[in-house]
């Protein structure tokens, strides 16, 4: 910011998934390096910011976390359009929430910006013994469509610093004509086109 | 209601958490922010005799047990209003609560219809359910040990909720009703009054906050919108040149009530005047935080702007500042014009904001 005289990247990141996989505790370790058992469900959506040096740059996420249930999915696109980046989280220990993930990864392929970065976090990384999916199968099914893959856990903070930094050097490094913001403004538009989510 | 069977008993209560102290509505002290302390701190002596001596009008007004609730209101219906706006003493709140939105004519009409939710159904949200319970007022001391009494009343009435109505079934955001209203009265009285709410017993309901697509959130967000541009036209320029929406800020009103992040004695205030008034009060109490905090709001960027619409300030959040401001602030002729041209837009699937006049057969119906 002008203040600083740092050259900020500003970079629209936006979480999904399904509810209960720690969506919210990831953001807040990253962001607070806090995380708590019980964590508030989220309702509707909540907005973060985080700056993250990436060698000579800074790259600075700006955050929507999202309400990860099912019924809420008409007021997703409004958050990931116009992202750069997606993190798509599931619980290794639970395996529809991984189905769920795949689902999401797809709508972002087919309605997100072509260029996002999208990276797959296997979270609750630490319940090991209650692991359902492995990290190869997630591995794999990553390598294949192009994702960023780690495992991660909010409670332990493995791997949380690691997936933004991964996806802060992958951002481009410039992106002038990308809306940091949502594209809220193209509103005219998709008024015409989809009634499926929040627009007036 | 009978509180020994319930769905997650297969567990052992959690420990019982060490006492910290809480607020006088038992939420854990915190430092600052979101507690209900500061307002309510050291109530002065008078403040307790004015207290007293409401509650004494009321039960007067209300009658033993309730007995003389709907004389009273048809003979004088500002009064009650009125007096309801002020506030409804804190003891009388749950039975006031019954009354008002139609619950406890619901409960009188289908006696066992709860136990038999509870005990022998089963639904396909129950995970959804468990995932949530721990996370529903997690600094409330009634709902903070696991399995404890708090948590299993808060499923048993979301699961019979989603038995009930299984088009809604279980969604996110339902569990801080529940739970507010478990806070003032017993399971079986707290599922009824869900019930009033989301069928409509008295008022419009609500059930299209929660069904698929969200319909009835999208309507009142587009109407929120359309209010702030019309009657703050600064800050309605402001947000569009910062593109912000009011899905951004406003859905969780409107999906839980205020009662998600927001100070329980407010939450207590409005919870008042939503049952008796309905909708609207949702409306008013969004255009007075914006418009208490207008000329800070304006200055801001973006991000500074998203997250002052989520913190406001403690004098804003002050139900005897706000809530006066929000009854200055008149929305329902307008409220009535934007929903049918709404529903124009949208092919008539739109709600009514409005109270309906007759009672609504809200029973049985959404069972098989
Ligand atoms: N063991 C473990 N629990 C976690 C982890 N991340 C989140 N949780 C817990 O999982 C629950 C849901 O987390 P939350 O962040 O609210 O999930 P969201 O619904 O996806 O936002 C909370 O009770 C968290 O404490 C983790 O890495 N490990
Ligand atoms: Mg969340």
């Amino acid at each position: 910011m002008a203040t600083t005289g740092i050259n900020y990247i500003p970079a629209k990141l936006v979480l999904l998934g399904e509810m209960g996989t720690g969506k919210s505790s990831l953001v807040l370790r990253f962001v607070k390096g806090q995380f708590f058992d019980y964590q508030e469900s989220t309702i509707g959506a909540a907005f973060f910011t985080q700056t993250l040096a990436v060698n000579e740059t800074t790259a600075k996420f700006e955050i929507w976390d999202t309400a990860g249930q099912e019924r809420y999915h008409s007021l997703a696109p409004m958050y990931y359009r116009g992202a750069a980046a997606a993190i798509v989280v599931y619980d290794i220990s639970n395996t529809d929430s991984f189905t769920r993930a795949k689902k999401w990864v797809e709508e972002l392929r087919q309605h997100g910006n072509p260029n996002m970065v999208i990276a797959l976090a296997g979270n609750k990384a630490d319940l090991v013994d209650n692991k359902q999916v492995e990290a190869e199968v997630a591995q794999t099914y990553a390598q294949d469509n192009g994702l960023l893959f780690l495992e991660t856990s909010a409670k332990t903070a493995q791997g949380v610093n690691e997936l933004f930094l991964e996806i802060a050097r992958r951002l481009p490094k410039a992106n002038p004509t990308q809306p940091s913001r949502m594209i809220v403004v193209d509103r005219s538009s998709e008024r015409l086109v989809s009634t499926s989510y929040y627009c007036c | 209601m009978d509180r020994k069977r319930t769905g997650v008993d297969d567990f052992e209560p959690g420990p019982i958490p060490s006492p910290r102290p809480v607020d006088r509505f038992g939420f854990v002290k915190q430092d600052q922010n979101n507690s209900s302390e500061g307002l309510t701190k050291s109530k002065p002596l008078i403040d307790k005799e004015r207290e007293e001596r409401r509650a004494r009008k009321w039960r007067k007004m209300i009658g033993i047990g309730g007995s003389d609730w709907k004389h009273y209101v048809r003979r004088k219906p500002l009064v009650v209003k009125r007096r309801i706006r002020k506030g409804i003493p804190d003891c009388l709140r749950g039975l006031v609560w019954q009354l008002i939105s139609g619950s406890r004519d619901l409960l009188l009409m289908n006696a066992g219809v709860y136990e038999q939710l509870v005990i022998y159904e089963t639904s396909a949200s129950e995970l959804d359910i468990i995932r949530d319970i721990s996370r529903t007022f997690p600094s409330h001391v009634f709902f903070q040990q696991r399995h404890g009494p708090g948590q299993r009343s808060l499923y048993n009435v979301l699961k019979a909720y989603s038995v009930y109505d299984r088009n809604v079934g279980y969604v996110q955001g339902m569990g801080f009703l529940a739970g507010l209203l478990l806070l003032y009265m017993s399971e079986e009285d707290a599922f009824w009054l869900l019930v009033a709410l989301l069928k409509g017993a008295v008022h419009a309901p609500m059930e299209g906050l929660y069904l698929v697509g969200l319909p009835l959130v999208q309507q009142y967000l587009s109407q929120f919108e359309q209010l702030v541009k019309e009657q703050l036209p600064k800050l309605g320029q402001h947000f569009m040149q910062e593109m912000i929406n009011p899905s951004m800020y406003a859905s969780q009103w409107f999906i839980t009530v205020f009662t998600y992040s927001f100070p329980f004695p407010l939450a207590l205030r409005i919870w008042d005047v939503f049952l008796f008034e309905g909708v609207k009060i949702v409306f008013k109490v969004g255009l007075a935080l914006l418009r208490y905090c207008e000329n800070e709001l304006v200055k801001l960027p973006f991000e500074k702007l998203i997250n002052a619409l989520r913190y406001f300030p403690q004098d804003a959040l002050n139900p005897d500042v706000l809530l006066p401001l929000a009854y200055s602030i008149k929305v329902s002729k307008r409220l009535e014009v934007l929903t049918i041209e709404y529903g124009k837009r949208n092919g008539e699937l739109s709600q009514p904001t409005e109270s309906r006049n007759e009672q609504v057969e809200v029973t049985k119906q959404s069972r098989k």
